[in-house]
């Protein structure tokens, strides 16, 4: 580390320090240096520099006085110390985002200390009402959720109703949920499944209902727990999409196994079908923007036309 | 004399004048700076960047009674200090607690909490992380213009926009900005990573005119953020698939309920979002109307059908 990068790093430290130490005359240093996280002779390294700071002409009573005794510190004459700086609008946003996150996940007490640091913290920012930044993780039965929680902690199974997306049909499964978590607006569950015998990754907001057993799990999480997003294998058979430019997301949001760039732009990508519905649900979504589609060698060649049997098959309703 | 202490002074100067204070009497005054000439005016300015980097508001003005002019420097005190929040022992370990669960992408709170009074997070059973919030460039410049009622202006659907940010929200994994658009005169939705290109900050604040309503607290959807004459959707899903779309749509959508199926009206501003939504239900689901929706709808599976 350079010195340059030391000294701007010790300078955010002190300027934050200074004003706490100022507000808690006569506090133990052990305990300063445990509250902003360095060693006690970091610290005492920290104060040798402050107690050299002051306005001209720098008589010793126009500096700051740092007074040390039994372990304990006083700071005096460092008003203009007095306040820390304010913070960067980076690290109130940082902030905001954290505890409205957290303050809104289904099942949180609304008036625990999280929603009321909340407000004080909006009205310090100049932010009239916390309502101005609005943070939602997902959307999950609350119930669901609690239960999916405590089961975790517990090390407990459950029973879920659950609908399977990729099979477009509802099963009923025993599980040991390790781990509960957000990601891209959805809520998920890594636990382990005893219908599938493997880890399994759950999206909350497709458990139809749970039933806590309050037997403990069998299985508990191993070093390797939260791999559980799904990895194809060489069972699964291949297709070859092409693609217009509107749908090139379609590369970034699935695991692709080829990317090829077309002379006019289009993408030609090659994908690993884990389930009939999912590719059904992407080509029938996708519509035009699909150019065409064809079976990679030792794929079922009616795989191809997964997008128009399922269209042809929703289009019965409309008869 | 070192660098850190250097700093210091230049800091504790600069907050305590009145008046902006010269280079050169800030050479004078301060320790540790190299005589006049090129060396002295490099350290300087190496010094302001630091302190600036570090985001300490360094205001340039005119010395008074000078001609022609000269540049002075001072640090307004109102701009610098942070406003004690008066946060509890509680209260600031709840906020600890929080930054652990839930992260925005990229920042580091470190900082903020040092300046929140320092606190290591609190004794106890290690927080498991629960997610981390992606981010994107134009939300600390919107977040701060909020704060500031700044007007903001950015290029969007091939239109350039200008606007009073009125309220950011994260749903569904994206990020929602509702402002008010100047240029069509009403309140309107804009996706942040639709946002074509930089969002520039106007300079003064309060230059946000508008007065934002409060948040309804409702989720919203990405058929609502589009250009398209709102129209009122019908939508009738089948029991194996109601509930889910119960908790997408919401109970205040539902206008008829019955063991087969459950059915909703929504409004509709974006068709393809809409379609995308009602497609994704396979053939759970039927759009009853309006016709133009269901003709398009229809027309749309014909041509995937005839592939």
């Amino acid at each position: 580390m350079s010195a340059r990068i030391t000294a701007g790093h010790r300078m955010k430290r002190v300027l934050s320090m200074v004003p706490w130490l100022v507000a808690h005359p006569g506090v133990a240093v052990a305990e300063a240096a445990a509250r902003f996280g360095i060693s006690e002779k970091e610290l005492l390294d920290d104060l040798n520099v402050v107690w050299l700071v002051g306005l001209p002409p720098y008589t010793p009573d126009s500096l700051v006085e740092v007074v040390l005794d039994d372990g304990r510190v006083w700071i005096h004459y460092a008003d203009f110390f007095k306040r820390p700086l304010k913070l960067t609008p980076a690290q109130a946003l940082a902030l905001v985002v954290s505890s409205d996150a957290l303050a809104s996940v289904p099942g949180a007490d609304p008036a625990g200390a999280l929603p009321r640091a909340l407000d004080k913290l909006a009205g310090s920012l100049g932010l009239d009402t916390t309502e101005r930044v609005d943070v939602d993780l997902g959307i999950g039965d609350p119930a669901v959720l609690t239960d999916l929680r405590a089961a975790a902690e517990a090390a407990t199974e459950v029973e879920i109703d659950y609908y399977s997306y990729n099979r477009d049909a509802e099963t009923t499964r025993r599980i040991a949920p390790w781990r509960v978590f957000a990601d891209a607006g959805a809520w998920y569950v890594d636990a382990w499944c005893h219908l599938a015998n493997g880890e399994r990754l759950f999206r909350v907001d497709r458990v139809a209902a749970l039933r806590a057993t309050g037997e403990p799990s069998t299985h508990l999480p191993g070093p390797d727990a939260g791999d559980a997003v799904f990895h194809p294998d060489e069972r699964h058979p291949r297709v070859t999409l092409e693609l217009e430019n509107e749908a090139a997301w379609v590369a970034e949001y699935y695991p692709t196994e080829s990317v090829e760039v077309l002379d006019d732009g289009a993408l030609r990508v090659v994908l690993a079908v884990t389930a009939d519905a999912w590719l059904e649900r992407l080509l029938v979504r996708l519509g035009p923007a699909v150019r065409s589609v064809t079976t990679v060698a030792g794929a079922p060649a009616d795989l191809a036309e997964a997008g128009a049997r399922a269209a042809a098959r929703v289009l019965r309703r409309y008869d | 004399m070192s660098k850190l202490e250097r700093l210091l002074n230049l800091t504790a100067v600069l907050l305590e004048t009145r008046r902006p204070l010269s280079a050169e009497e800030i050479r004078t005054q301060i320790e540790g700076y190299p005589p006049p000439g090129p060396s002295f005016r490099r350290t300087f300015e190496r010094d302001k960047d630091e302190l600036r980097g570090l985001g300490i508001p360094l205001v340039v003005e005119r010395v008074p009674g000078t001609d022609p002019p000269i540049d002075g420097y001072r640090i307004p005190p109102e701009d610098y200090h942070l406003p004690d929040p008066g946060l509890e022992p509680d209260e600031l370990a709840a906020l600890h607690l929080a930054s652990l669960a839930v992260r925005l992408e990229g920042l580091d709170d470190t900082e903020a909490f040092w300046k929140l009074g320092g606190g290591a997070a609190p004794e106890g059973a290690p927080v498991a992380p629960i997610t981390e919030v992606p981010s994107h460039p134009a939300l600390v410049p919107l977040f701060s213009s909020i704060s500031n009622k700044q007007r903001v202006r950015f290029r969007y659907n091939d239109t350039d926009r200008e606007v009073d940010p009125w309220r950011l929200d994260f749903q569904r994994g994206r990020w929602y900005l509702t402002a008010f658009d100047h240029s069509r005169g009403e309140e309107r939705n804009f996706r942040l990573d639709r946002i074509d290109g930089s969002v520039v900050v106007d300079d003064v604040r309060g230059s946000a005119t508008s007065e934002p309503p409060l948040a309804d607290g409702r989720t919203r959807h990405s058929w609502e953020y589009g250009e398209d004459e709102p129209v009122t959707a019908r939508l009738r899903v089948d029991a194996v698939r109601a509930d889910w779309a119960r908790r997408q749509l919401g109970d205040d959508a539902v206008v008829a309920d019955d063991a087969e199926a459950t059915t909703f009206e929504v409004e509709v501003r974006n068709t393809d979002a809409f379609r995308s939504f009602v497609l994704d239900l396979l053939d759970h689901a039927e759009l009853e109307g309006p016709p133009a929706l269901r003709d398009d709808l229809v027309a749309w599976l014909r041509a995937v059908a005839a592939r």
